[in-house]
């Protein structure tokens, strides 16, 4: 009994530093993105507020709490909160199976940077993912009005036919390291040949695909393409249930989504020893960095896809490369052994 | 006749399908942007100079003694004085707006039988500044000057009057009369923006 309180004494902590770490993290990324975008456009971004803007994610973040929060007349109620909660509870319970670096003693107390290591981490992560899609369409249907009708449809579209591709990607990997807790699948990649992004191209690709897709950022836009849909599904939400959902959907989505994306194939925490015990750590965030900046990379550079055209991209192209790809690695795992 | 070209889509090889070619020729491009210099100004510390030809807050030209000929003209009706603004009340400038109701001018018959403008005001909250005004004043009065930072928190500040008409015009002159009508401030920034000017022929 004294055991198990104990050990949710220790998971509630963990799971405070995670949330509150997330969100100031994700305050930053925004930052991030802005000046990213910024310079791309020869414009420097936030530049005022604090030493070149590192303020600035403060500012904003006081400025939307304290928003007069407006909840139009003819919304259905219930839906129209419960859609902002969906949409962003889910996408910050994948950190729960995200593991950060391998478990490590600090003045003899085991202390692991994850919260739990669950068998099927990465299932878990899947089902959390496709939850948050009914935060979309919920806000889409509660707000009654047609942008976010057609947004939040739109992005119901787009979502079906990635998450189906995004799940047999996962496949070719989970069948090299025959596992799917996160953890053991970072285990099975060793050395800098080993990781899996050497052997499971084509399901990278199509990874990569479906977290622009997911995330909602261009070339899969779609669903808030401002020039046509105002702001998509959100465009009747103000205040800090509207600032919920680019941060769920643009920063912590595709945070842990790059999460996934460095575990599954570019071998998680592994890494050179060059920083002493706490080298894992700072390989795997180095590696996340980079995901997540060749994410934005590709954000602010194309161009954004039509409706039809993404769907076809979905079931044509994708969903037949994952195919592939997991017949060739089925056969190489048979003839291996 | 309206002519229209038609620029066939590109077609992709196969090689430029599969390898996402395209994709990767727009990451350059926006990577080299990215370790380029900004080319914004920053604003409220620092604010550029506009060209002459700007189109800013209107002003009125005074009597200076570099009037147009059509002044010297209508000069012995008016009731002008050295150093006071050369408008003749003709309504030109109301008459060629877009949106006439935002001029208020008003003229009297002085008792020498001399004509006066007492009156001459413009609600600039309605104005496009399109210019059109400064087109049609027949005597070189009401121009634009470079003055763009002419917002403010009442509307009564956005009407202006004669008199402050007057004195932006005098400093406006002041300023930059003698300098050459030209687009650019300087042929450097404009070719380092656009390129050379070719003319196809020589004045
Ligand atoms: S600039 Fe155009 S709109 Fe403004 S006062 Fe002159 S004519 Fe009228
Ligand atoms: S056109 Fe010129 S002279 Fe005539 S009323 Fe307008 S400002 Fe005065």
């Amino acid at each position: 009994m004294k055991e198990l309180i104990l050990i949710s004494i220790g998971i509630g902590i963990k799971s405070l530093i995670f949330i509150i770490g997330m969100f100031l993290l994700a305050a930053y990324l925004t930052l991030i993105e802005r000046k990213f975008a910024g310079h791309v456009q020869q414009r420097p971004g936030p530049l005022h507020v604090g030493f070149h803007g590192l303020l600035q994610p403060i500012a904003d973040a006081l400025k939307v709490l304290t928003k007069e929060d407006i909840v139009p007349n003819f919304v259905d109620k219930y839906l129209f909160y419960l859609a902002s909660l969906m949409a962003f509870v889910p996408a910050i319970m994948i950190l729960a199976v995200i593991p950060f670096g391998e478990p490590i003693n600090i003045f003899g107390y085991e202390i692991k940077p994850y919260i739990s290591d669950v068998n099927v981490g990465l299932i878990l992560a899947l089902a959390f993912g496709s939850i948050s899609i009914y935060g979309v369409i919920f806000a889409g249907w509660a707000s009654n009005s047609k942008y976010p009708m057609i947004g939040g449809l739109r992005k119901a579209a787009v979502l079906i036919g990635y998450e189906v591709a995004l799940g047999f990607a996962l496949v070719g990997p989970i069948m090299l390291a025959g596992t799917f807790s996160l953890r053991e699948i970072v285990e099975a990649q060793q050395g800098f040949f080993g990781a899996f992004i050497w052997y499971q191209p084509l399901a990278f690709i199509v990874f990569l695909f479906s977290i622009l897709a997911e995330t909602g950022r261009t070339p899969f836009d779609v669903q808030e393409a401002e020039a046509e849909l105002v702001a998509g599904y959100n465009t009747e939400y103000s205040g800090m249930k509207f600032g919920l959902f680019p941060l769920a959907e643009w920063y912590i989505a595709t945070f842990v989504l790059s999460a996934i994306a460095v575990i599954l194939f570019f071998g998680g925490w592994n890494g050179p020893h060059i920083f002493g015990p706490i080298s894992p750590y700072i390989w795997f965030l180095a590696k996340l960095f980079l995901v997540f900046m060749f994410l934005l990379w590709v954000h602010w550079t194309l161009p954004r896809y039509r409706v039809d055209q993404i769907t076809e991209i979905a079931w044509k192209v994708m969903l037949p490369l994952t195919f592939i790809n997991i017949f060739i690695t089925a056969i190489i795992v048979i003839i291996k052994g | 006749m309206v002519k229209v070209k038609y620029v066939a889509r590109p077609k992709l090889s196969n090689m430029e399908r599969i390898f996402f070619i395209d994709f990767i020729h727009g990451l350059k491009t926006t990577f080299k942007n990215l370790l380029r210099k900004t080319i914004t100004t920053r604003y409220p510390y620092e604010k550029l100079t506009p060209p002459k030809r700007f189109r800013g807050t209107h002003a009125h030209r005074v009597k200076d003694g570099k009037e147009p000929p059509s002044f010297v003209v209508l000069e012995k009706f008016m009731e002008i004085h050295e150093g006071e603004s050369r408008c003749v009340a003709c309504y030109m400038c109301q008459q060629a707006c877009p949106i006439p109701s935002l001029f208020r001018i008003e003229a009297e018959q002085l008792p020498n039988g001399k004509k006066r403008v007492t009156r001459f005001d413009m609600n600039l909250l309605n104005c496009l500044y399109c210019g059109l005004c400064v087109d049609a004043c027949p005597v070189d009065c009401i121009i634009m000057t470079d003055e763009f930072e002419n917002a403010s928190d009442k509307r009564a500040d956005c009407v202006i009057h004669m008199d402050d008409m007057c004195e932006r015009g005098v400093s406006f002159d002041r300023r930059r009369y003698n300098e050459p009508d030209r687009i650019w401030i300087d042929d450097k920034a404009r070719e380092k923006l656009w390129g050379q000017i070719k003319w196809t022929y020589t004045q």
